[in-house]
């Protein structure tokens, strides 16, 4: 047996030497077939160009020069630039949240993404601060030039002013300090909702009301001045486990409301409070609903004291499919597998008639110009694009819009507002004879004159808590009021010859399109925002 | 650039395969023609010549600046080894020039700016430069002193091609991060290599695993440690600060481990042996053999090359031991927290070495691993915080003196949203390897077991290679939310 055993030693030793390299060779063979396969993917697909989930345009490959190679930033762009414009981006970026969800499980239901406690702390990750040269993401459907059969577009003289290089500088700090800024303390996913917990605190929510003070004492006596601060989700869903890292958005509002003196505050709050039942916030997106903000739009009117449209005198339109916000920041797979319907309302029997000043932003987002006023309609279809369906109004936030309606009262709005604003004007079309709704963000005039030139009779502040007591609101709400104060000697353009029809507003004056070069903080949806008529009742 | 990365490995990785397959066809021409003499007593001087190009790629694409100084040290070390062994006995003037020359470049490049802040401190006026460091200037340094000190010692020749001296230094996959590869282990390998299947199935094998430790692993990880270990301290609450140090002893494993398999499995496919860097480090029951399985080319440098010189365990140790520690802390980092985590482990050693050692066989294994992994995680606070302040912060509420019970709901979900990820790289820092291994070499007999297994290395590959590759996509997110609000 031993001496057998022995015999056989070479041939089995041989055998196993065979085998293995067999092995080997297969191995190395699959391993080459699958490096190549997705080395040629990588290369030879097409690269993306725009990440509609991100809601940005992807790098561009980096351009040539001595100092960027010394400096090492041309490699770097190099490397930025594959990594970023990787085929199938969104496709593989959702497989990676698929799978990072692997990772553990979610007691109670709940996920934090980036949640942390400090005092009114920044928890935005410094590459979001530090994203520049976003643009929006066209999906092609719509051009802004196109001309809707029912509207028609109206060229309005242009005026221009030499940038208060002052006011470019604030801008410029109030960018980078709400980029960082922002009171937020993480999100949540709860379930299948995601809820941003708050880190607002009293001190800039002070600086705010007397800043919205301040409008009221330059519009004097004749203009009702009312102010609305809308709370977010948090306030309402968030679990009393994580409590600790949401701080109160109803002490805050209070804190706010309890400063002022002839301003009017209006209680969305309790309006909110009332049917957080309802569909009154979206789960995948940081806004609110439009039903929320009909619960809100009536508590203005009762303190405005004008009519107020019932919800059953309006057509309720509903795009299902909507995957918000929530999910490109969370990547939280729970958000992308549960969407939700966005849905808006048409009011049935009033008549609009809607122009929008829309301005142009430059590469870092910042307003480069104004484009000649557009006569479209209020809300825009985005049910091409499903991730920004809360641009169906007006488009997004890069504009002012000037809505005239059949109702003849004599009573002009203007809105203040943040992207929360959005939603408002939808219910108060029965309630005014003409809305203005100015993004606090994109705004070239000295506040005051405008609202003196057009006849506003009422003025609503419109933000969200997040943002009335983020120190940038206060500091754009400044530069609003003391912006193109010293009149210039108005330049007509080129194109001033056409006639503006009676409709349009009369932008004449003195230094409003001062273009100064700010980089305002919001994505420019309303660039390609296109008039595409939705219904106009 | 760095191995981690969609660029390096879908575009830099395959066109150095395919122009080293290329180069490997024509050095088989040239060794046909030759009668296997090579050029210049290479059999693969085109191998060389393309791994050289790719090598300075690699490293300019990141330093595109400081490749010169790189080029430099280098261009200096060979002829130092030159100069060396001008005569028949080793020039100890010239080593000692040459080891000044290269302590003088690393302490000017690295920890210039830390030294001059220093004597700012204590009063002595000196300009305080800017932080340059440049990219892999530890690991190159590292490398041209064992350089010299072998070739002083007579245990290699000095190389007179400097092209070769070049390869050896700027070879790209240890280049950056080590391991710290000696003359001696690769000089036979530089002019005469000979890849093999087997060679390449190992190192493709061994490449994907790194890949996905760095990737899968560490990244993953970074994400728990940074959550939270870099917010305000005032929210941490106990369970907090260890969740958050303990996810962070096993990122910097993975992270340092799986990039030294890479560079290992790279070396070994294109046809160069490096030693181990790394050997399961967790499963120690001592600091000493912590430190024997911890960055083993690290810790063998400071053995051979000032341990041993300055007299070992023969004439005082504890100074050679101390200086040795101050040392290796310092390596890790200009600033004065890797200084104390230096003599941190310095001490432990010291200690165990007059007491546990002597008495290791008679406690429980179970005490031993305790004992070490604290120590060891206790260690890694240490290393983590630059902030001395922030550190002593952290240790009050490690030990529960201070810290924020609130911030206990944040660790509960942290840690079970991560709990499978850890339990992972809980069992991937065990010998896993080795038992796959014994399994293997079992199973392998029959040439069933032998597909099977080949199968599941391919599968393995493929799924690590994947998951990894949407991971680095996943990794750019970059949303534009809080600019819409």
């Amino acid at each position: 047996m031993a001496e057998n055993k022995q015999k056989n030693a070479p041939r089995y030793a041989e055998k196993k030497k065979n085998r293995a390299k067999g092995a080997d060779i297969a191995y190395v063979a699959a391993a080459a077939v699958i490096f190549a396969a997705v080395s040629g993917a990588m290369l030879f697909l097409p690269r993306s160009r725009e990440s509609v989930l991100e809601q940005r345009e992807l790098a561009e490959f980096p351009e040539y020069s001595r100092e960027a190679l010394m400096d090492g930033s041309y490699t770097a762009g190099i490397s930025h630039y594959f990594s970023d414009t990787v085929p199938m981006r969104d496709r593989l970026m959702e497989m990676a949240s698929a799978i990072q969800e692997f990772t553990g499980f979610r007691s109670d239901n709940i996920k934090l993404h980036n949640v942390t406690l400090g005092e009114n702390s920044a928890e935005v990750p410094d590459e979001t601060a530090a994203v520049t040269g976003i643009s929006v993401i066209s999906d092609g459907a719509v051009v802004e030039d196109t001309i809707p059969e029912s509207a028609e577009e109206t060229e309005i003289p242009a005026v221009t002013a030499a940038p208060d290089p002052a006011v470019t500088q604030e801008t410029a700090e109030a960018q980078s300090d709400d980029a960082v800024n922002l009171t937020n303390n993480g999100i949540a996913v709860v379930g299948t909702r995601a809820i941003m917990l708050y880190g607002g605190s009293f001190s800039v929510g002070d600086d705010y009301a007397a800043e919205v003070e301040k409008y009221k004492n330059a519009l004097g006596e004749d203009v009702n001045v009312y102010c609305m601060v809308i709370p977010t989700s948090g306030e309402f869903y968030c679990p009393e486990s994580i409590s600790a890292y949401n701080n109160s958005q109803y002490d805050n509002i209070n804190n706010i409301y309890s400063h002022f003196t002839d301003v009017i505050p209006v209680d969305a709050y309790s309006a909110l409070k009332d049917h957080t039942s309802e569909y009154i916030y979206l789960r995948t997106d940081h806004h609110w609903s439009s039903l929320g903000a009909y619960y809100a739009a009536g508590k203005f009117a009762e303190a405005a004291g004008v009519p107020f449209l019932d919800i059953s005198e309006y057509d309720k339109k509903t795009v299902s499919g909507y995957v918000g916000t929530m999910y490109s920041y969370t990547q939280d797979i729970t958000i992308k597998n549960n969407p939700e319907d966005f849905f808006y309302y048409v009011p049935k029997n009033v008549e609009l008639d809607t122009t929008y000043y829309n301005y142009k932003l430059g590469e870092g987002n910042e307003i480069i110009g104004m484009d000649d006023p557009i006569r479209s309609t209020f809300y825009i279809d985005f049910s091409n694009s499903k991730s920004m369906l809360y641009c169906t109004f007006m488009g997004g936030d890069a504009k002012i819009t000037h809505v005239n309606t059949s109702t003849k009262n004599g009573r002009r709005l203007a809105i203040f507002k943040d992207s929360y604003g959005n939603a408002l004007p939808q219910f108060l079309f029965g309630s005014f004879e003409d809305i203005y709704v100015i993004d606090m963000r994109y705004f070239t005039y000295n506040a005051v004159d405008y609202l003196n030139e057009h006849g506003v009779t009422d003025v609503l502040f419109a933000n969200n808590a997040f943002h009335a007591t983020t120190r940038s609101t206060v500091t754009y709400y400044e530069k609003l009021l003391t912006q193109g104060r010293q009149p210039t000697v108005p330049e007509t353009s080129e194109t001033s010859s056409s006639a503006a029809p009676e409709e349009t507003p009369e932008i004449t004056s003195s230094a409003k399109t001062a273009v100064p070069e700010e980089k305002p903080e919001t994505s420019s949806s309303a660039e390609t925002a296109a008039p595409e008529t939705e219904n106009a009742g | 650039m760095i191995f981690a990365d969609l660029l390096f490995l879908y575009v830099f990785l395959p066109a150095l395969i395919i122009c080293y397959v290329l180069a490997g066809a024509a050095d088989k021409g040239i060794c046909a023609v030759t009668k296997d003499k090579g050029f210049f007593g290479s059999i693969n001087p085109v191998k060389n010549m393309v791994l050289i190009v790719f090598s300075l790629v690699f490293y300019a694409w990141g330093e595109p600046f400081y490749i010169r100084l790189m080029l430099i040290s280098i261009g200096v070390n060979y002829l130092f080894g030159l100069l060396i062994t001008l005569r028949k006995k080793p020039s100890k003037a010239f080593f000692v020039l040459g080891i000044i020359f290269n302590i003088a470049m690393i302490g000017t490049f690295k920890y210039g700016r830390f030294i001059s802040e220093n004597l700012n401190a204590i009063g002595i006026p000196v300009p305080v430069p800017e932080a340059v460091s440049p990219v892999g200037i530890s690991f190159y340094t590292f490398q041209s002193i064992s350089y010299l000190a072998d070739v002083y010692k007579g245990d290699v020749k000095a190389q007179k091609n400097p092209l070769r001296v070049l390869l050896y230094i700027s070879m790209f996959p240890q280049l950056i991060a080590g391991p710290i590869v000696r003359y001696e282990t690769i000089a036979e390998d530089i002019c005469s290599r000979r890849i093999t299947v087997e060679d390449v199935s190992e190192g493709a094998f061994r490449f994907f695993i790194g890949l996905g430790k760095k990737v899968i692993l560490a990244n993953q990880l970074s994400i728990i440690s940074e959550q939270l270990l870099d917010g305000e301290m005032s929210g941490l609450s106990v369970g907090g600060a260890w969740l958050g140090i303990i996810a962070f002893t096993f990122q910097i494993y993975f992270d340092f481990s799986g990039y030294s398999d890479m560079a290992i499995g790279m070396g070994r496919c294109l046809g160069f042996r490096f030693n181990e860097n790394f050997n399961y480090p967790y499963i120690s029951r001592s600091i000493t053999e912590f430190w024997r399985r911890w960055h083993i080319s690290l810790s063998s440098f400071f053995r051979d090359y000032v341990y041993i010189p300055m007299g070992g365990n023969r004439r005082h140790q504890p100074l050679n031991i101390m200086t040795v520690w101050l040392l290796t802390g310092l390596w890790h980092g200009a600033s004065w927290n890797f200084v104390i985590w230096g003599v941190y482990f310095g001490i432990i050693i010291m200690i165990e070495k007059y007491t546990l050692l002597k008495i290791e066989n008679k406690i429980p294994k179970v005490f031993l691993h305790i004992y070490s992994l604290f120590l060891i995680i206790f260690g890694w606070a240490i290393f983590y915080f630059e902030d001395l302040g922030k550190l002593g912060e952290f240790i009050k509420i490690m030990f529960g003196v201070s810290g924020d019970p609130a911030g206990a709901v944040i660790a509960k979900h942290t840690f079970t949203a991560n709990l499978y990820l850890l339990i992972a790289a809980a069992v991937c820092s065990v010998p896993l390897g080795a038992l796959i291994r014994k399994f293997y070499g079992r199973t392998v007999k029959t040439s069933g077991g032998a597909a099977a297994m080949s199968l599941l290395k391919i599968a393995a590959s493929a799924g690590l290679l994947w998951i990894s590759t949407l991971l680095l996509v996943s990794g750019t997110n970059n949303p534009f939310l809080y600019f819409r609000f």
